[in-house]
């Protein structure tokens, strides 16, 4: 079965016919062309896969096309800035190690996108438990908690001024 | 993947008529982590997912002194009730360590235990608090205790096409505490072994007591004998150990990919007495 869904794609109204069997991130990736969105498992234990619907995070691997129709989604394209200027999170990542093979990446930055939204100066242990359920193979995780950290102080900062 | 129909009702009654018509080729689906997971493993094979996403109100969370969660409350919302976390402590636990952000932030209450893994992490808390669950179907509703709920690995009470619109926890009494505990290999694996404890005291006597675990046995276990050991006590290091030589012989583990049957026997003791000692700190008399 077949329903044409329409919902907001990093700030766009969009529309498209999609087969009921299919997961968002497929969606993403194979009707929008927007790869920046992984796969990891596939399974919702890596991250990867990680996007905002309504701005909350979830695994998009396993998460039913169906459901966005009349939301919201923000993958980590939609994170540039005018100009193809870096978001203070993908900035902070470069600046402190914290992409290697860059898989992990995507799925890291949108998980604390939503983190600093909701929590704006966190723990390390807020930082911790909120990439919890974003795994990485590379960094060994140190380089990826200080770039939150700083991404977040970067970001206060310039509300400030 | 496997094609399947994606079906989206707006109410129960819609609900039911769509999963009575698919004749048991199809499967309830609320969060998906289970259930989009198994179909991605091939594990199961549906022809068709009914949504429960789209009813209005099975998502509620209500406190009157009694709690009312809906079926599909999500652990998002349970995780950062209020609360939740000051009267019901074990249940914000089990729920705080329960898989991952992005798991907690789709999925439901009533999937944890309409998918009735013995290691359900919910099923614990829930036995020591004493809940009532609700199930509506075409017929009508009922409400059944928790105790009864589990009938085996994967399976309960529940009969298609029936759906879990709801659990009640009672108010807790002056003097209740409660807390969970959960081994793992990892913090965001499914339980080896979890347990939670339910503690009424009268200044230094326990008058109730409740103990359960999970991962231990087909279903998640009340661990009885442990409760009678407790009952009209005191709790002191010598009753600890005692409950933990109880519940270890209470428990019937296997061995899996997970853990040997001895290990977990071993730890179910253990996890116990910690999970009683904790329930004790938590309890304001
Ligand atoms: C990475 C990962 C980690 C996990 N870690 C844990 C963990 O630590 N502890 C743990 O306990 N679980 C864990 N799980 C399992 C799972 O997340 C939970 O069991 C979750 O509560 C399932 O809820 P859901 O809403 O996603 O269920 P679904 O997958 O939507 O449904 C599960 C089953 O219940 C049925 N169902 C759902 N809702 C209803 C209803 N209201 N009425 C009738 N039938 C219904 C469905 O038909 C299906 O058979 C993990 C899963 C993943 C992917
Ligand atoms: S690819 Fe989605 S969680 Fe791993
Ligand atoms: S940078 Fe390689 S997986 Fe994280």
């Amino acid at each position: 079965m077949k329903k044409v869904l329409s919902f907001v794609l990093n700030g766009h109204e969009v529309s498209a016919e999609i087969e009921s069997h299919k997961m968002l991130l497929q969606v993403l990736r194979e009707e929008f062309q927007l790869t920046g969105t992984k796969e990891g498992c596939g399974q919702g234990e890596c991250g990867a896969c990680t996007v905002l619907v309504d701005g909350i995070p979830v695994d998009s691997c396993i998460y039913p096309s169906f459901e966005v129709d009349g939301k919201s989604v923000t993958t980590i394209e939609g994170l540039l800035g005018e100009g193809n200027v870096l978001h203070p999170i993908q900035a902070a990542f470069v600046a402190h190690g914290g992409v290697q093979c860059g898989f992990c990446t995507p799925g890291m930055i949108m998980s604390s996108k939503a983190l600093l939204d909701e929590t704006p100066m966190p723990t390390v242990q807020e930082v911790r438990n909120a990439l919890a359920g974003n795994l990485c193979r590379c960094t060994g995780y140190v380089q990826i908690v200080d770039s939150v950290l700083s991404a977040a102080e970067k970001i206060q900062a310039e509300i400030k001024q | 993947m496997k094609r399947f129909e994606y079906y989206q009702p707006r109410t129960l009654d819609e609900a039911f008529e769509r999963m009575g018509n698919l004749k048991g080729a199809g499967k309830y689906v609320a969060g998906g982590t289970d259930v989009i997971v198994r179909l991605k493993q091939r594990a199961l094979k549906v022809d068709a997912l009914v949504s429960l996403r789209g009813i209005a109100g099975l998502g509620d969370i209500a406190h009157n002194g009694a709690l009312s969660l809906g079926g599909c409350a999500l652990f998002r919302d349970i995780e950062r009730n209020e609360v939740i976390a000051r009267d019901f402590p074990a249940l914000h636990q089990a729920v705080s360590m329960l898989a991952n952000p992005q798991v907690r932030n789709v999925a439901t209450i009533g999937g944890n235990l309409c998918n009735a893994a013995p290691s359900a992490d919910c099923a614990p808390p829930l036995l020591v608090m004493d809940a009532v669950i609700t199930l509506e179907g075409p017929r009508g509703k009922r409400d059944v205790p928790i105790e009864s709920f589990f009938k085996g690995p994967g399976a309960t009470l529940v009969e298609a096409p029936e759906i879990l619109t709801g659990i009640t926890i009672p108010a807790i009494t002056p003097g209740t505490g409660s807390a969970f505990l959960k081994m793992g290999r990892v913090s965001q694996d499914i339980a080896k072994v979890n347990a939670a404890a339910l503690v009424v005291m009268d200044g230094e006597v326990c008058l109730k007591c409740r103990l359960s675990a999970g991962a231990v046995a087909p279903v998640p276990l009340r661990l009885k004998a442990c409760e009678k050991l407790v009952e009209g006590r005191r709790i002191d290091h010598d009753l600890l150990e005692e409950v933990a030589l109880t519940a270890s012989r209470e428990v019937s583990p296997i061995t899996d990919v997970r853990s040997t049957d001895d290990y977990r026997r071993h730890i179910a003791g253990v996890l116990a007495k910690r999970a009683l000692g904790d329930a004790l700190k938590f309890s304001t008399f």
